[in-house]
């Protein structure tokens, strides 16, 4: 299992955040946190989600898969700011 | 222009070029049923909503365009269920409209009230539910292009039965031209240079290429480097069968070259496939000495199975042409066709006829072909029968083989022949059905006869379901649980089920008789045709890679595994 710290702005669309939710459990993503807040841009959101991937999963993978929802419009890996804050 | 909810959907699904629906009216989708009276749009009463959904992929990919469903809310919806989830999974364009109970009564376990939008989430590529009227020209619109373009797939729209009802002024939805990804430069060119100083590489081409719309590119591109070519089953007739570059189907009964060719490569050009396990055997273990560029129009794709070392994300269409334009020369495949070509000599797609004297199945669906030829479209259950079709029938041209890949929904052949008929009334069709999908969809050929829709159908009777037979005599000794069918002894007699369905019915149970049945079928042009082949029940399907095990333990026949002693 590895952990990834993801951030999404998603359009403030019916159904969006259940789309990505379900993605999720499709996939076998397990989700450690997640929280939702309106994004300071225009009529978007921003999802904040940590999940663990099962071995032989990548991030990357997911990111193109979180990609394709046509609700989604940007993904950012998070992982490492994280581990930057920590250190700092 | 002054209109309703209604008005407005049946306007709208005009202005994009909607030709055909398939589907049934119910309390919540019965307002879009009055102006459907007074429309140009055909629409084609079903008998089961499942039907209308197969119907809409086997007419898009006929034809290339979207396929069209319409179902009302509750069951009608939730039957459109598994179409959706075949159309998800082999990448169909089809829209799925669907009646909802009125807004108010939403979330309050109305009479016929399923929440359609979650149950279908996971397996539709996006989903409208629409509450001002005035959005529906505009969500049509979108629903098309998101279903047609990038990534092809199912889009579901939900209309509230009042949103349906209330007055609204018409405004035509405009199209968007579709954006196709920009190809990157340096990846063509990195796949170009790997092309070239491969010794032993491969296409490994999947139903993106036909999707694309890209079978000529494919063509003038092996053409030219002289490459060999494999064709999935999604992507059967992306490259014609009679080419000599071309060998055969890989995968879990795909040829011995194609499998070979994937095992022993040095290089996998995958083209608009996503290396599914029923190509790949054990992933650990296919084409361990190979690189691979892998194009697609899907990021999500690539490196999804196996890791690419050239990732291409584009229109299978463009990236062909792009890599012709940048290679120049043949390198030398002397050595690797010597190989593959032996492979070709030496285990040939082959069957014995049945000991006990009936009917080989393989034969019935090779003479069809023959008979029938390759301007035809044909479409295929889920099982034994149709990885014959698969096999035996000869592909020349992309589109003229639709089945159920991904999803393996038994039932498929029937309606989705119903579909591809409506969107090419000028090609004959047939369905190679078995006798366990027949009867899951059957129904549909009522609709047929009813709507003048001239279908022919083989029904390749072997008694049984055969396909889960043959895992049970492979793999369970011979222990035969609940796979007999009782067909062979007439539970349906299927010619008098023809007939009471408004088709003609035929049966054909000797080799003599093939030809002389196929050729009255064809001679029939005014009513859908069923013909009864009955067949041989111990038939089995070779070469086969059984399953979780590595292509390398491929079996040309029971107990045969060529490139298995190839090593020794
Ligand atoms: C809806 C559905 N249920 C069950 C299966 C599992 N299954 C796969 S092939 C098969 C047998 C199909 O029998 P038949 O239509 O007679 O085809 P045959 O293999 O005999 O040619 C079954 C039950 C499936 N693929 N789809
Ligand atoms: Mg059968």
């Amino acid at each position: 299992m590895t952990r990834h710290s993801l951030s999404l702005l998603l359009r403030n669309e019916p159904g969006a955040l259940a789309r990505i939710v379900v993605l999720f459990s499709s996939r076998g993503v397990d989700v450690e946190s997640l929280s939702l807040a309106p994004a300071e841009q225009g009529d978007l959101s921003r999802l904040d989600v940590v999940v663990d991937l099962q071995a032989g999963r990548t991030v990357v993978q997911l990111i193109k898969q979180l990609g394709r929802i046509v609700d989604v419009k940007n993904v950012v890996d998070r992982t490492h700011d994280e581990v930057l804050e920590l250190g700092a | 222009m002054d209109t309703t909810g209604a008005g407005a959907l049946i306007k709208a699904l005009e202005d994009v070029g909607c030709e055909v629906i398939f589907g049934m009216p119910g309390g919540a989708i019965l307002p879009a049923y009055d102006p459907l009276y007074d429309s140009k749009i055909r629409h084609v009463l079903v008998r089961h909503e499942q039907g209308a959904g197969h119907a809409a992929q086997g007419y898009a990919q006929a034809t290339g365009r979207v396929g069209v469903c319409m179902a009302t809310s509750g069951p009608g919806a939730t039957n459109l269920v598994t179409p959706l989830a075949d159309a998800y999974m082999d990448s169909v364009p089809i829209v799925a409209i669907t009646g909802q109970v009125a807004r108010s009564m939403i979330g309050t376990d109305a009479f016929q009230e399923a929440d359609i939008r979650s149950i279908t989430l996971p397996i539709t590529k996006h989903s409208f539910q629409v509450h001002d009227p005035a959005d529906i020209p505009r969500v049509i619109a979108e629903a098309f292009t998101l279903a047609s373009t990038g990534r092809p797939g199912p889009v579901l729209v939900d209309l509230p039965k009042d949103v349906l009802a209330t007055a609204t002024t018409y405004t035509p939805p405009k199209l968007a031209t579709p954006s196709r990804p920009v190809l990157s430069p340096v990846q063509v060119r990195n796949a170009a240079q790997l092309i070239g100083s491969s010794k032993r590489p491969v296409f490994y081409v999947g139903g993106g290429v036909i999707r694309s719309g890209a079978a000529q590119e494919l063509r003038r591109l092996a053409e030219k480097t002289g490459i060999p070519v494999v064709t999935t089953l999604m992507a059967r007739g992306a490259f014609p069968d009679s080419h000599p570059l071309h060998l055969g189907m890989p995968g879990m009964h795909g040829t011995v070259p194609a499998v070979a060719a994937l095992q022993r490569a040095d290089l996998l050009i995958a083209l608009g496939t996503r290396f599914d396990d029923r190509v790949t055997g054990l992933l650990p273990e296919f084409a361990p000495h190979a690189a691979v560029i892998h194009a697609d129009i899907d990021p999500a794709e690539i490196s999804k199975n196996r890791k690419a070392d050239v990732g291409i994300v584009g229109d299978c269409r463009d990236v062909m042409a792009a890599l012709s334009a940048v290679i120049t020369r043949k390198t030398d495949l002397t050595d690797w066709w010597n190989y593959l070509g032996g492979l070709r000599t030496t285990y040939p797609l082959g069957y014995d006829w049945p000991a006990d004297g009936m009917l080989a199945p393989q034969y019935v669906i090779e003479r069809i072909s023959k008979l029938t030829g390759p301007e035809a479209i044909y479409t295929a259950g889920v099982g034994q029968h149709q990885m014959w079709a698969a096999q035996y029938v000869k592909y020349e041209r992309p589109g003229s083989f639709i089945n159920s890949g991904g999803a393996g929904t038994m039932g498929f052949a029937v309606p989705a022949a119903m579909g591809a008929q409506a969107g090419a009334p000028d090609r004959t069709v047939w369905a190679i059905d078995g006798d366990g999908c027949f009867q899951m969809t059957n129904q549909e050929l009522a609709t047929c006869a009813a709507e003048g829709i001239p279908i022919k159908v083989a029904i390749i009777n072997n008694g049984n379901l055969g396909m889960v037979r043959q895992w049970q005599t492979l793999f369970y000794e011979g222990r035969y649980s609940n796979t007999r069918l009782g067909t062979h002894e007439r539970h349906p007699d299927f010619v008098k089920l023809a007939d009471a369905l408004g088709c003609v019915g035929l049966r054909c149970a000797s080799q003599s008789e093939v030809d002389g049945t196929i050729l009255e079928a064809m001679a029939v042009r005014d009513r859908p045709v069923v013909v009864d082949f009955v067949v041989g029940q111990d038939a089995q399907v070779w070469p086969m890679v059984a399953a979780g095990t590595g292509n390398d333990e491929i079996m040309a026949a029971r107990g045969i595994r060529p490139l298995f002693d190839e090593e020794e």
